[in-house]
């Protein structure tokens, strides 16, 4: 009976709608045996933490559940079905949030290009940050200017420009323009422009 | 807990591939490599570790563009044909749960090449999938792990417009024909694929085929089967 | 966004133009598919046909850069037919208002052109005012000068004739188009409007929005419950990272950034906005409240009222400078920055004209690159054709905290800011940005600490004491920008009632501008206040049945989910649609029922006050004196233009953008090398320019590749086949894409000449997938809308080209690159 094609299943199935059963085609149906792996296994979210959070993507604001285990490690992440207005929907993007946390490819090291260089250096936080701190000393002692070409007091860095950034928080956008904005910047720009 | 149904519902997909990805994300399936092939359809087709995916089918029809989305899945038959075949080829991967009526590969069961690809063949739908490295078939599980806790399979929680809708069996009839119902006065070809037989039941607008070449499994055909055969005889 | 997501379930008719909602906003079309349900007519007007006019019931296809031609026809349409909503014309627009005699326009040019500066005198569009100052009115909108007569005669010239010649629109699908919107000019229909960057990133794009506005304000779609003008940003807290003022020309709360021809802070408060109108709430007249507390939440005691509050501390603009995005890289490309900060972004592939920016990156001393994965930014020195050992700047990249690993709010585009609990710890040495700028402001002021430098007032009184037990803390960041009471208040001016130093300030409503309150954010007032972290909020009552869920988050400005929600009462403050009451005024009690309106004040027709609160005048502008390129939208062809002549009159271009030139800022109109429109896309798969969800390997396995769709017939006239590998190539420079050729794409016939037109999504970049394709903004102009600078990335020209087959091995190679 390897020959089996749709067509015979066709017919089974017409025939099982025409309220025949399988049997009288000589099929044993009845024994069905649980043994697939879905059956045996538990919902492997059952024990875990549900925090919810917002989708990082587009600007629906769709709330998603994620799921952790006693590690604190992410095991899922789904959409959160009290939300307003996603109501546990996920588009492609928020469902694959996931991966953004469970992923081998992300920055996990603090990195340094030399000048000329043609490769990383991992390097520490102080360190970086230190050398950071210098650079904007540096860049902002150099093009500090007081007074305009019309003698008008300005008190702004010209020398250092800054992009971003719609990928933080509001009270991280905030501390970063407080913080831009006693630099002296003024050329603050981000994806709003955009 | 009754036996369960899929009604998906064509009309309301937008291609948004949350059911597809959701599917992977709970299955924990991994991504395969692919290229960009002049479609949107990616992957190309149902896998080992693709259960669930959006076939996009374009064509123009009086000057204008038509555009089809199919999130195609296993059927979940009431008389699933590929487990029939497999006890026929003594394969034991194949199970169908008592109470939601979901069919159940066991992906850890080897299978043979030639008794898979009988497997295959048999379903009208091309839904079994095998992979040749674990000799494991695989494809939908109607997610029973979530919904034997009262949870929504991942695909249909997902889907923001309502396209994917799951539950008692009943219910899911009674929602499909009457969005039928509704639908039919802008679309006369409107139909439900094959719901007499199967658990996923597709609402399409326009000839199954212009969707998907396996949509449907063609009733007509049926019928002339039956009577060039001899099936009925005897029963 | 005036109105919600969840909003769009209460319109009748949606006209989706300028956006892609169901492919670039996709859970939301599950409110759209709910209007749907109820028998709601859903449009989509798009250069190409996509997932969202799958869905439309009318789909109508436009020429990329000529919204304003479709929109002027609608404008013309809605007068000829009289479909407007006459009542909210006369008293909730300025229809009725007149303008000064000297206002004109000929020929494509408003009155007052100075073409050697490439600019308007602009005084000579404003509106006449009465001896009180009063605006002049003529409520029968018959006067010659009046708003509504000029809009009148402007938009007569949009025939429906014409604008089929420069849209490529056929006649029928305008007319449809019209039809079903205009029928919302009635108070029992509502009319949404859902846009994003497709009216933005043009030459014209300030005035594309500004067609839409006078076309909901002539039908009384503002104000209401599924109406509005609604613009679905681009990313999650795009809205927030606005409000929060990470932009040169504001500061926090739109608060207009300091120039040096303000030299106090009473300079600077003589341009707070002022109306004479007693009925007229002119809200913006308390902005010195606003100044003031966000200069004391800046500099906290060391703001006094002797010292301005710090406001000499403050950096200020040039007169006229403008810092804006293209101006910023222009400068970097001219060598005049030393330090370059790409804090969670990736110009290198975002910025139009990326080329250009990536020479600019190497001209500088040192870059900080913040980010969750690596990028074409960061990485910019190890890209294709450049060699590192020629490349001095230092770049510093920084590891940091994905969404799920840290706690803060967001702002959705609906203004919902909603709060993220943190999940997951982020991986390795990767820190929330928030703790990354809070330690690295403490070392610089550590630097001018202990070695003085240039000017160090600004950084060493700035309030920095954002920690809990040596640790950065969120909420007290939250807590600022809600604000304080910075002294006891034994009688506030405003309700009489006692308030205690050091609690937060309930709401805006009681900031003052004597330093006695604080506030980093006055439109964020009311969003952490005594009673709690209103953004965390989870309740989900919803007490108008219009799905406004007031105790689910918190929305700006003080909890208000539909802004100018005044105009959807008449004149005594009942609902002009009773089946969605909006607002609705109990008049025994004295006050309003619903939503939380723009103001206490009692209904328009009971000496109460006009319902635009925000403006000066009170009403919506139909007339919009404020812009710099006209006070009426015109019609004028994108920078970049398949045609030699506008169509509505000899001005090609917009007579005010600036022109960007020399370099490699070149430029190709009408030029047979570049003979096909572009316009660049996304996709639901991947977000912007791939910097996360390329990394992501089922969004990745999704959509794997750089494509580019082209029409059949366009297809025809290269000889291209359906995936064939293409190069598409602008003045700019040339990138390889697969071919899609589509019937979803057709070409226009444009004043009688056949238009091709070209789509790329701009997702893609060298970094990575290595074969995953090349960044689109290599082709798109540096050029942007005079208003805003937006650039110019929906319509561009280019040139495309099947590529030549290669032999299997350098192919290979190729794709590598």
């Amino acid at each position: 009976m390897s020959g089996v094609t749709r067509r015979d299943f066709l017919k089974m199935s017409a025939v099982a709608a025409a309220g025949f059963t399988l049997s009288h085609l000589g099929f044993d149906l009845t024994p069905i045996r649980a043994y697939a792996a879905e059956l045996r296994r538990d919902l492997r979210i059952k024990d875990a933490k549900e925090t919810p959070t917002i989708c990082c993507y587009c600007s629906v604001g769709c709330g998603i559940l994620v799921a952790t285990d006693a590690k604190g490690k992410v095991i899922n992440a789904e959409g959160d079905p009290d939300h307003p207005i996603s109501e546990g929907a996920l588009c492609a993007k928020g469902a694959s949030s996931y991966q953004i946390a469970v992923n081998e490819n992300r920055l996990t090291k603090v990195r340094y290009r030399a000048p000329y260089s043609d490769t990383w250096k991992e390097v520490s936080w102080d360190w970086a940050l230190d050398k950071i701190a210098r650079n904007i000393k540096k860049s902002r002692d150099k093009s500090f200017t007081e007074k305009n070409a019309d003698g008008k007091v300005v008190n702004r860095t010209n020398g250092i420009a800054s992009v971003g950034s719609a990928a933080m928080d509001n009270e991280e956008c905030w501390l970063y323009q407080k913080m831009l904005r006693a630099l002296g910047l003024v050329y603050i720009e981000h994806q709003a422009r955009i | 807990m009754a036996d369960k149904s899929f009604f998906i519902d064509t009309t309301k997909c937008t291609a948004c591939r949350g059911c597809q990805i959701a599917c992977k994300q709970w299955n924990m399936n991994p991504a395969t490599k692919t290229t960009q092939r002049g479609s949107h359809q990616n992957p190309e087709d149902l896998s080992f570790v693709t259960y669930k995916l959006v076939r996009f089918s374009e064509f123009e029809e009086n000057g204008k563009p038509v555009w089809y989305f199919f999130a195609d899945q296993c059927r979940h038959c009431l008389t699933p044909p590929c487990k029939i075949v497999a006890e026929l080829h003594s394969v034991s991967a194949i199970s169908q749960d008592a109470t939601t009526g979901a069919v159940l590969y066991d992906p850890k069961v080897k299978v043979g090449e030639k008794d898979f690809k009988a497997i295959r063949e048999a379903c009208p739908w091309d839904i079994p999938r095998w992979d040749d490295k674990t000799q494991g078939m695989a494809k939908c599980t109607m997610c029973v792990d979530r919904v034997k806790e009262g949870l929504l399979p991942a695909c249909v929680k997902t889907c923001p417009t309502g396209a994917m809708n799951f539950g008692d069996r009943d219910a899911m009839l009674a929602m499909a024909k009457g969005r039928l119902e509704q639908v039919k006065e802008k679309h006369p070809k409107a139909d439900l694929l094959n719901h007499e037989y199967v658990r996923t039941i597709f609402l399409v607008v326009d000839e199954p085929r212009k969707y998907h070449t396996f949509a449907v499994a063609k009733p007509e055909t049926v019928i002339a089967a039956l009577h060039e055969s001899n099936v009925l005889v005897g029963s | 966004m005036t109105n919600h997501y969840i909003d769009f379930r209460n319109a009748d008719v949606i006209l989706n133009m300028g956006s892609n909602v169901a492919e670039n906003h996709p859970v939301s079309f599950k409110w759209i598919q709910r209007a749907k349900d109820r028998g709601a007519i859903f449009i989509h007007v798009d250069p190409r046909y996509t997932r969202t006019s799958t869905k439309a019931d009318i789909f109508a296809r436009l020429r990329p850069g000529t919204d304003i031609a479709f929109l002027g026809g609608m404008i013309k349409y809605i007068l000829d037919n009289t479909l407007y909503d006459e009542f909210y014309v006369k008293h909730y627009t300025n229809a009725s208002f007149i303008v000064n005699p000297k206002y004109g326009f000929d020929d494509g040019l408003f009155a007052g052109y100075d073409p050697t500066k490439r600019a308007y005198d602009t005084s000579l569009w404003a509106l006449e005012k009465d001896e009180n100052g009063i605006p002049k009115r003529d409520m029968t909108l018959q006067d010659e000068h009046c708003v509504f007569q000029l809009l009148k005669k402007h938009y007569a010239r949009y025939t429906l004739e014409k604008v089929t010649a420069i849209t490529g629109t056929p006649q029928e699908d305008l007319e449809k188009v019209y039809a079903a919107f205009g029928s919302t000019g009635t108070p029992d229909k509502a009319g949404t409007v859902l846009y994003a960057m497709g009216w933005t990133q043009h030459t014209v794009g300030v005035q594309n929005i500004r067609a839409i506005s006078i076309i909901q304000s002539l039908l009384g779609n503002m104000g209401i419950a599924g109406g509005g003008i609604n613009a679905l940003r681009g990313e999650s807290n795009v809205q927030g990272s606005t409000d929060q003022a990470l932009l040169y020309h504001i500061i926090p709360g739109y608060l207009p950034a300091p120039r040096a021809q303000w030299a106090t802070l009473a300079d600077y408060n003589k341009t707070t906005p002022a109306s004479k109108d007693p009925r007229s709430v002119n809200w913006w007249k308390n902005r010195p409240k606003y100044v003031a507390s966000l200069l004391k939440a800046y500099y906290g005691d060391k703001a006094t009222k002797e010292n301005d509050f710090g406001y000499a501390w403050l950096p200020k603009l040039d007169p006229a400078q403008d810092a804006s995005w293209l101006n910023l890289f222009d400068e970097m490309y001219k060598g005049n920055f030393t330090g370059f900060f790409a804090w969670g972004m990736n110009p290198a592939c975002s910025s139009a004209h990326s080329g250009k920016v990536r020479q600019a990156l190497a001209k500088l001393d040192w870059m900080v690159n913040v980010n969750v994965f690596d990028n074409e930014t960061g990485s910019f020195w190890r890209g294709p054709d450049t060699d590192p050992k020629k490349i001095k700047t230092e770049v510093f990249q920084l590891p940091c905290a994905a969404f799920l690993e840290k706690e803060g709010s967001i702002s959705n585009s609906g203004r919902w800011m909603q709060w993220r609990w943190k999940c997951t710890n982020p991986p390795g040495d990767a820190r929330p940005d928030g703790e990354i700028i809070y330690e690295l402001f403490r070392k610089v002021q550590a630097l001018y600490r202990a070695e003085k430098g240039a000017f160090p007032d600004p950084l060493l009184n700035l309030k920095w004491d954002y920690e809990t037990n040596g640790k950065f803390d969120v909420h007290k960041v939250a807590k600022e920008i809600n604000g304080y009471f910075l002294e006891d208040i034994p009688e506030h001016p405003v309700d009489k009632k006692e308030y205690k130093k050091g609690t937060l300030v309930p709401s805006f409503v009681y900031l003052l501008d004597d330093g006695r309150t604080s506030s980093g954010n006055w439109i964020y007032c009311a969003s952490y206040t005594e009673a709690g972290n209103m953004a965390a909020r989870r309740k989900k009552d919803d007490p108008t049945g219009l799905g406004l869920f007031p105790q689910w988050s918190w929305t700006w400005p003080v909890n208000r989910r539909i802004i100018y929600n005044r105009a959807s009462v008449d004149l005594e403050g009942n609902p002009r649609n009773p089946k969605r009451a909006l607002l609705k005024w109990d008049a025994e009690n004295k006050k309003w029922v619903g939503d939380v309106p723009d103001g206490p004040a009692p209904p328009m027709g009971t000496e109460g006050v006009y319902p635009f609160i925000m403006k000066p005048d009170g009403v919506a502008s139909i007339y919009g004196p404020g812009l710099k390129d006209g006070p009426f939208p015109e019609h004028y062809e994108p920078l970049e233009c398949p045609i030699e002549k506008n169509i509505m009159s000899s001005q090609r271009i917009n007579p005010v953008i600036k022109i960007f030139e020399g370099g490699p800022d070149t430029f190709a109109t009408c030029d047979p090398r570049y003979p096909f429109v572009c316009t660049t896309y996304r996709v639901t798969e991947h977000w912007q320019t791939g910097v996360l969800t390329r990394w992501l390997p089922w969004l990745l396995e999704a959509e794997p590749q750089m494509f580019c769709e082209i029409s059949q017939e366009l297809a025809k006239l290269r000889g291209i086949a359906n995936g064939d590998k293409v190069f598409v190539e602008s003045p700019r420079g040339k990138i390889w894409a697969i071919a899609m050729v589509t019937p979803r794409l057709k070409p226009f016939v444009i004043a009688g000449q056949t238009v091709h037109m070209v789509g790329i999504p701009w997702h893609f970049g060298w970094l990575h997938s290595k074969d995953a394709g090349v960044n689109a903004n290599r082709l798109t102009p540096t050029v942007g809308d005079p208003n805003t600078m937006i650039p110019e990335s929906k319509a561009f020209m280019v040139n495309v080209t099947k590529a030549p087959k290669e032999p299997a091995k350098k192919a290979e190679k190729a794709q590598r690159r």
